[in-house]
């Protein structure tokens, strides 16, 4: 028993940072249609200048906001360069995206070489405390993701739902031709939107880098985590990628600890079932 | 073969009626070269002005004659290149093997992208499934044809049922779900030890052989796999210029005039993709047969979006294109690589340059300078024609 709330609060952690990753992922599609499949590559370079952040100044708050800006700004560049020049071509978009993983994961690897680098917390977040009622002792790491992770679901869920900038780009989501029709400075909600989303993938990427590690490959697994819960939860939907992450963290933890041989592969069961049932999603409203 | 020829028959077809109005053929080329037909200055010493002597009598029999043997001529050259290419046992013939059997894989994901639609990003696991296939197969003492068949059969089967599920879409979507796909497979050989060996791998020990018509003679695989790639070309080939062929590109332009006008569209599209996954599987089998050994990485992430980038490289939409898609990044993956330390990031920005730049791939610069060649050999007739 103790053994399954470890790991159902594993699976927990390991949704928040799925989170992080694929609500980026999926505003940036539903907004622009971007199907950014260096998202990946972006988490990972996130993680790697993290650690060399929280190398040289001893503070991991340092490297966290280090990886979510340098990441927010090349994705500003790429938005406002690479995006802008193909001008809307869905498939350009995305072949020219895959491109961008090689060079991306090939500049990690010139700099950081190809051993796997482990972040770790400073002081109190560094060890472990027993939970109350269960006895189950459990490292204070996760349980600081999981609280980030959630605080930052709150602040995104507020900045969509009570904010200006949300009403738009919700309504981009809905109807992007009407949003520019009605004179709304789209390309600025476009760079917005896609810095937002580069910088959440660089901040998981160093937050993620304490329980998962930073290494060569950890893009395309992150990647592939973040493109399930898209289907999951339906293309574009924040809600989507909440629901979806809830479900495919638990489902690959409960996966890794339990059926190993398959564990990668039985992640993509509700996905199938998804695309089977309900193929926008859950909470889609994109049509694909 | 007869495609090709019936295509030649049309040309010299038209390029008789294009004499009459030869004024508005050449008017209709020169809109046709668009925006890059820099050409145009070298060409103007045979353009109007000039009366037509007998240079430009003399540079349309050349150009004609172009026409006429470019095709068949480099097709000839490449093959006896690659005849005597792969005659050494050294290093250029493993590398021309592997560009050919990637060449086969790439031109089976060129007719699912190019001519359906379909861009999968999950070619590499198929591929994988079939080598596994015949390697687990021999593990468990199979006989070598027997383990090729099983292959065949194993990737046939999942490509049968995944199609059911990956043809209901299309465009980015489609994209996505064969990436899902490729991934669970890897995720299979990757994590089940039991029935895969995990990372390490299994190898081939014993390659099919009967009479005199022995595999594990390595000549005589060489000349089997060019035959095949020869073969899966040409059929390819037939299939784009069949009614097949051009009624799936109707169903990428516009499905729904297509449905209106009575066409099954999910079934053209779930036909392309069996076919597509069953010439992968082939390339597969090849794989193994050259290789001799099957490991997760053959079937990674990279390895799906290669398969992606050299159809690209070469030209979406052309299937010889992504023969020198196959032949210039198996090239780089295993020449270049010795020279140039951060040839990935090389690769990754000729895939941008090519998206952004010339969309048409390495194939489409062959047909801009085929096009080019045509629009003068129209203008010269016109000023033939012209009294």
């Amino acid at each position: 028993m103790q053994q399954f709330i470890a790991q159902t609060l594993n699976g927990l952690t390991l949704a928040g940072i799925i989170f992080l990753v694929s609500s980026g992922f999926t505003l940036v599609f539903g907004v622009m249609r971007v199907t950014n499949l260096s998202h990946g590559a972006v988490y990972l370079l996130g993680g790697y200048i993290g650690y060399s952040v929280i190398t040289a100044t001893h503070n991991f708050f340092y490297g966290l906001a280090a990886g979510a800006i340098a990441m927010g700004a090349l994705g500003l560049l790429l938005e406002r360069t690479l995006i802008t020049w193909l001008g809307g071509s869905e498939m350009s978009e995305l072949l020219a995206t895959l491109g961008l993983i090689y060079v991306l994961d090939d500049i990690s690897l010139a700099i950081w070489g190809g051993s796997p680098l482990t972040i770790n917390l400073p002081g109190i977040l560094g060890q472990s405390t027993t939970l109350p009622l269960s006895g189950v002792v459990y490292p204070n790491t996760r349980i600081f993701i999981l609280g980030v992770s959630i605080v930052v679901a709150a602040g995104l869920s507020y900045l969509l739902r009570r904010t200006r900038v949300g009403a738009i780009i919700r309504a981009g989501v809905d109807d992007r031709e009407m949003v520019s029709a009605l004179g709304i400075n789209v390309r600025l909600v476009f760079s917005l939107v896609f810095t937002l989303g580069a910088a959440l993938a660089g901040f998981a990427g160093v937050l993620g880098g304490t329980v998962l590690g930073v290494y060569t490959g950890g893009d395309s697994d992150i990647l592939l985590f973040a493109l399930a819960v898209v289907i999951i939860g339906g293309l574009g939907s924040f809600e989507g990628a909440i629901v979806g992450s809830l479900i495919i963290g638990l489902i690959e933890n409960y996966g890794t600890a339990y059926f190993q041989a398959v564990a990668y592969s039985i992640l993509f069961i509700p996905v199938i079932v998804i695309l089977l049932v309900k193929p926008e999603g859950l909470l889609g409203k994109v049509n694909r | 073969m007869t495609a090709g020829a019936s295509r030649d028959a049309g040309r010299r077809a038209s390029g008789t009626t294009r004499q009459g109005a030869s004024q508005r053929a050449s008017g209709t080329a020169h809109r046709e070269g668009g925006q890059e037909f820099s050409g145009e200055v070298a060409v103007s010493p045979a353009g109007p002005g000039l009366p037509p002597g007998r240079g430009a009598r003399l540079a349309l029999t050349v150009l004609r004659g172009s026409r006429r043997f470019t095709a068949p001529v480099a097709g000839v050259a490449a093959a006896v290149l690659l005849v005597l290419l792969l005659q050494g046992n050294g290093f250029t013939s493993t590398l021309v093997l592997d560009m050919l059997v990637y060449a086969i894989a790439a031109m089976a994901l060129d007719f699912l992208g190019g001519y359906a639609g379909l861009i999968s990003l999950g070619q590499a696991g198929l591929l994988g499934v079939s080598a596994y296939g015949v390697a687990i197969a021999e593990v468990h003492f199979f006989s070598p044809w027997a383990a090729v068949g099983i292959g065949m059969s194993a990737v046939l089967a999942l490509g049968l049922v995944l199609g059911i599920v990956a043809v209901r879409t299309k465009g980015v979507s489609f994209v996505i779900i064969t990436l899902a796909m490729g991934q669970v497979l890897w995720g299979l050989a990757f994590q089940w030890v039991g029935l895969s060996e995990g990372d390490n791998g299994i190898p081939l020990a014993v390659l099919p052989a009967i009479g005199p018509f022995d595999l594990n003679d390595p000549l005589t695989l060489r000349m089997t796999v060019l035959a095949v790639f020869v073969a899966v070309a040409l059929l390819l080939v037939t299939f784009v210029h069949a009614p097949f062929g051009l009624s799936l590109r109707g169903v990428r332009s516009n499905e729904t005039r297509l449905a209106a006008l009575g066409y099954r569209t999910g079934l053209h599209r779930y036909l392309a993709w069996v076919i597509a996954v069953f010439f992968t599987g082939v390339a597969g089998v090849l794989y193994i047969f050259v290789n001799q050994l099957i490991s997760p990485a053959t079937m990674a992430f990279s390895e799906d979006g290669l398969l992606v980038i050299m159809v690209v490289l070469g030209g979406l939409g052309s299937i010889w294109g992504p023969v020198l898609g196959a032949a210039v990044i198996v090239g780089f993956q295993q020449e270049l690589s010795i020279y140039v330390t951060r040839w990935q990031t090389l690769m990754g920005l000729t895939l941008i340059a090519v998206v952004l730049f010339s969309p048409g791939g390495l194939w489409g610069v062959v047909r801009a300078a085929g096009r080019r060649r045509d629009a003068l050999i129209a203008r010269l007739e016109g000023k033939r024609g012209a009294p």
